[in-house]
């Protein structure tokens, strides 16, 4: 199976890893509708720009606005607007910089496989396992707060048990998760548009009412409180912590080869995607500090904005936010599953992971090694219940490749291969890249030091699997 | 070939040769060649074949043979074609085989999508494809049913059978639903049985049946189950799903034989007439033509 003729007479002389295997290069043509590969088989392109976007927006809003809104409020006051504000312009500076990589490589991967091909192959090694392990920390993260919000229900309709049945919840659902993925036929994209949809509808709702509430158009007049109560510190802070709600923009290159008309619909869904979760995470910390003071937001956790909810809209207002916040979280959790997988298979079909991570079963036609790679780590994960430790590691590992992005594009605009012909040009280039992978680097400085130490731990792990597995791979300029 | 092949170019050849030959794709002319292009899907990968009944209704056609593998949403399509892809060309190519035996040009394309009907379109569009064959299982073809609907689709659809059924002994029922209008059932079939017999089908073997119904799915689909095979148009001028119509993609979907879909034309080729529509209610009514 690994052996293909398409290798070419240079396959004798091409580099390899520990285990003989070269990575698989193709040549292939990119249409509108399809990839057609040389030989004639073809990958029929099904994510229109509403999946993209669906992709994007239901990975990110889970975090945003389910699990953060009382943490960061707790340590930056109402700043904590100006936090994910923050959040909003560095994931910006990434997304245009990795629009035009994408409609340059329109390939499933996404960072990776830009980084891979556009700084070689210690980087993207590096890349490429931060973000199949980024995306197992930020997964483990989503299901930590829909435990949180699993134990909420329980709570607001009576069942008490006599421990913190968060943790468990969340391990359990992670497993159903993973089994269903590996299981489900169904057609699960479809759901995801439909989920994604109705969260965008009963929050856009709960925004507009609890808005209008807290400017005095109605009922009561808000508390005033002094914008940045803590100091500025914390918003930067908090903005890094907060910087978890905004890893989906990316997931969207990891379908690269799966959207239709690449070069119309994957800078759209990317910059949309920020934009609109961008908007929604504001206006969210606009009403939930409207409503209580933003120290009691603290204390309030994980579900703070079911407090929010109840506050403005009674009893019914808290469940609808409830069950919005499991959809949400689950639609998260689930989504960065399978962009894990697909990381996964990225980095075996380059040779930098057995040939065996990709494989696909013909029972259930899904990547099971993929999925399990990703799957099992998440579980143990979860069983930790370490909201913050998790959410900044996550971040950690995607800022590292957001700002790797950055500097790859700057690197392939320098010296461009002959295939590279974006149909999307970053604008203000160089500036904006620059400002990009600036940023993206700052913000790791504004982690906790245990975030800190873990991420890089972890990277050192992706080092040392280089120097091991790797060998002599080259993936630099090679699409 | 060039005159020292490597290793390289034989294997390169010998798979083009094998799923990719480009002569019929841009090919029109009917004439020279046999009728079609004619979109063949088959599930590659689910052992899914072509058994002699679909063969013989195919022996004189160009057929576009299109194998696919459906992937659910978690898993990337270039994942799956890493690993069967190599099975899948193999199994299409006797495929291919079997309906070059019956005598049938054939060309093949590979594809792995999350999305069958996708796919399937966009094939049937890019190449131009007159009609699509649901390659159901049938293990002779001695009778096919031909359901008319209406004086527009009529020359197509009896065009098409006479074309594919010319010579072979195999026999043709031109059916019709009707409701009131008798003398417009009369012309339709009087007309398909003159476009069959112009096309060389032996007038010993056409017949005509009509029918009154009310539900004419249900009474196509069990008049169907009398024969080996049935032949209709396309109804629903849906963008969508323009490969099955609505009323035959339930008729497929019933009926336990193959189904050959009788493509509309392209849309921009009458542009200014009104779209036509064919559904439950007004299946054995004729389009307006006659009023």
């Amino acid at each position: 199976m690994g052996d293909r003729s398409t290798d070419g007479e240079t396959a004798s002389t091409e580099p390899t890893n520990v285990e003989g295997d070269r990575p698989i290069i193709e040549e292939t043509t990119a249409t509108e509708a399809a990839t057609v590969h040389e030989e004639g088989t073809e990958l029929e392109r099904t994510i229109g720009l509403v999946g993209g976007l669906s992709i994007g927006v239901g990975t990110m809003i889970g975090a945003g606005i389910f699990v953060f809104p009382g943490l960061a409020a707790g340590e930056a006051g109402p700043a904590a607007m100006g936090s994910f504000a923050i959040g909003a312009v560095i994931a910006l500076l990434v997304a245009l910089p990795a629009s035009e990589l994408a409609t340059a490589m329109p390939r499933s991967g996404g960072g990776y496989y830009f980084i891979s091909r556009g700084l070689g192959t210690v980087y993207g090694t590096i890349v490429g396992l931060g973000l199949w392990l980024g995306l197992v920390f930020a997964s483990a993260f989503y299901l930590v707060g829909f435990g949180h919000y699993a134990a909420a229900v329980l709570l607001e309709v009576g069942i008490s048990v006599p421990f913190n049945p968060a943790a468990p919840l969340g391990v359990l659902f992670g497993v159903g998760l993973a089994v269903l993925s590996v299981t489900g036929t169904e057609r699960t994209a479809a759901i995801q548009n439909v989920v994604v949809a109705l969260l965008l509808g009963i929050l856009t709702l709960f925004l507009v009412y609890g808005g209008l509430d807290s400017v005095g158009v109605f009922g009561t007049e808000s508390t005033p409180e002094r914008f940045a109560p803590f100091g500025w510190l914390p918003v930067l802070q908090t903005a890094a912590l907060v910087f978890t709600s905004y890893l989906g923009f990316a997931q969207v290159a990891t379908v690269a080869g799966e959207i239709k008309q690449p070069s119309r619909n994957l800078p759209l869904a990317m910059v949309g995607s920020v934009v609109l979760v961008g908007a929604f995470y504001v206006a969210t910390i606009f009403v939930a500090t409207s409503a209580f003071p933003s120290a009691e937001l603290g204390t309030f956790g994980e579900t703070a904005i079911v407090e929010v909810a109840r506050a403005y809209a009674g009893p019914l207002g808290a469940v609808a936010i409830l069950l919005a916040g499991l959809l949400a979280t689950i639609s998260s959790a689930n989504a960065s599953i399978l962009s894990s997988s697909r990381a996964v298979y990225a980095l075996s079909k380059d040779a930098l992971l057995p040939r065996e991570a990709s494989a696909v079963n013909l029972r259930w036609g899904t990547p099971h090694v993929a999925l399990g790679l990703a799957g099992v780590p998440i579980v143990v994960l979860t069983a930790t219940d370490a909201v913050v430790l998790l959410a900044e590691v996550a971040s950690f590992l995607h800022l590292v490749m957001y700002g790797l992005i950055c500097v790859a594009l700057i690197a392939l605009r320098r010296n461009p291969p002959d295939w590279y012909d974006p149909d999307f040009r970053t604008p203000a280039y160089p500036a904006l890249p620059a400002a990009g992978a600036l940023a993206s680097f700052g913000l790791i400085a504004f982690m906790d030091l245990a975030s800190i130490v873990v991420g890089v731990g972890v990277i050192a792990v992706t080092f040392a699997w280089y120097l091991y597995y790797t060998d002599d791979v080259e993936l630099k300029g090679k699409l | 070939m060039s005159d020292q092949p490597t290793d390289t170019d034989q294997s390169n050849d010998a798979r083009e040769d094998q799923s990719t030959g480009h002569e019929t794709a841009t090919d029109t002319d009917t004439d020279t060649s046999g009728p079609g292009p004619i979109l063949v899907p088959v599930r590659v990968l689910e052992g899914q074949s072509v058994e002699p009944g679909v063969a013989t209704l195919l022996s004189r056609a160009r057929v576009l043979l299109l194998g696919y593998h459906e992937v659910p949403d978690q898993t990337p399509p270039g994942q799956a074609r890493f690993q069967f892809e190599d099975r899948a060309t193999e199994r299409l190519a006797d495929v291919a085989g079997e309906l070059e035996v019956a005598g049938a040009t054939v060309e093949t394309r590979l594809v792995f999508t999350h999305n069958r009907e996708q796919s399937l379109n966009r094939v049937a569009e890019e190449t131009g494809c007159v009609g699509t064959v649901i390659p159901n299982p049938a293990m002779r073809l001695e009778d096919v049913l031909v359901p008319l609907r209406s004086e527009r689709s009529l020359e197509r659809v009896a065009g098409l059978t006479g074309d594919l059924l010319a010579g072979l002994d195999v026999g043709v029922t031109l059916y019709r639903l009707e409701r009131e209008d008798e003398e417009t059932s009369g012309r339709v079939l009087e007309r398909a049985r003159e476009l069959l017999e112009a096309r060389g089908v032996d007038p010993d073997l056409i017949e005509t049946r009509v029918d009154t119904s009310l539900t004419p799915v249900r009474t196509i689909v069990n008049t169907a189950s009398e024969y080996d095979a049935v032949v209709m148009g396309e109804s629903d001028p849906s963008v969508t799903t323009f490969v099955f119509g609505e009323t035959a993609a339930e008729v497929a979907e019933r009926f336990h034989g193959p189904v050959l879909v009788v493509r509309r034309q392209s849309h921009d080729e009458r542009p200014d007439e009104p779209t036509y529509a064919v559904d439950r209610e007004t299946l054995s009514e004729t389009d307006g033509l006659g009023s």
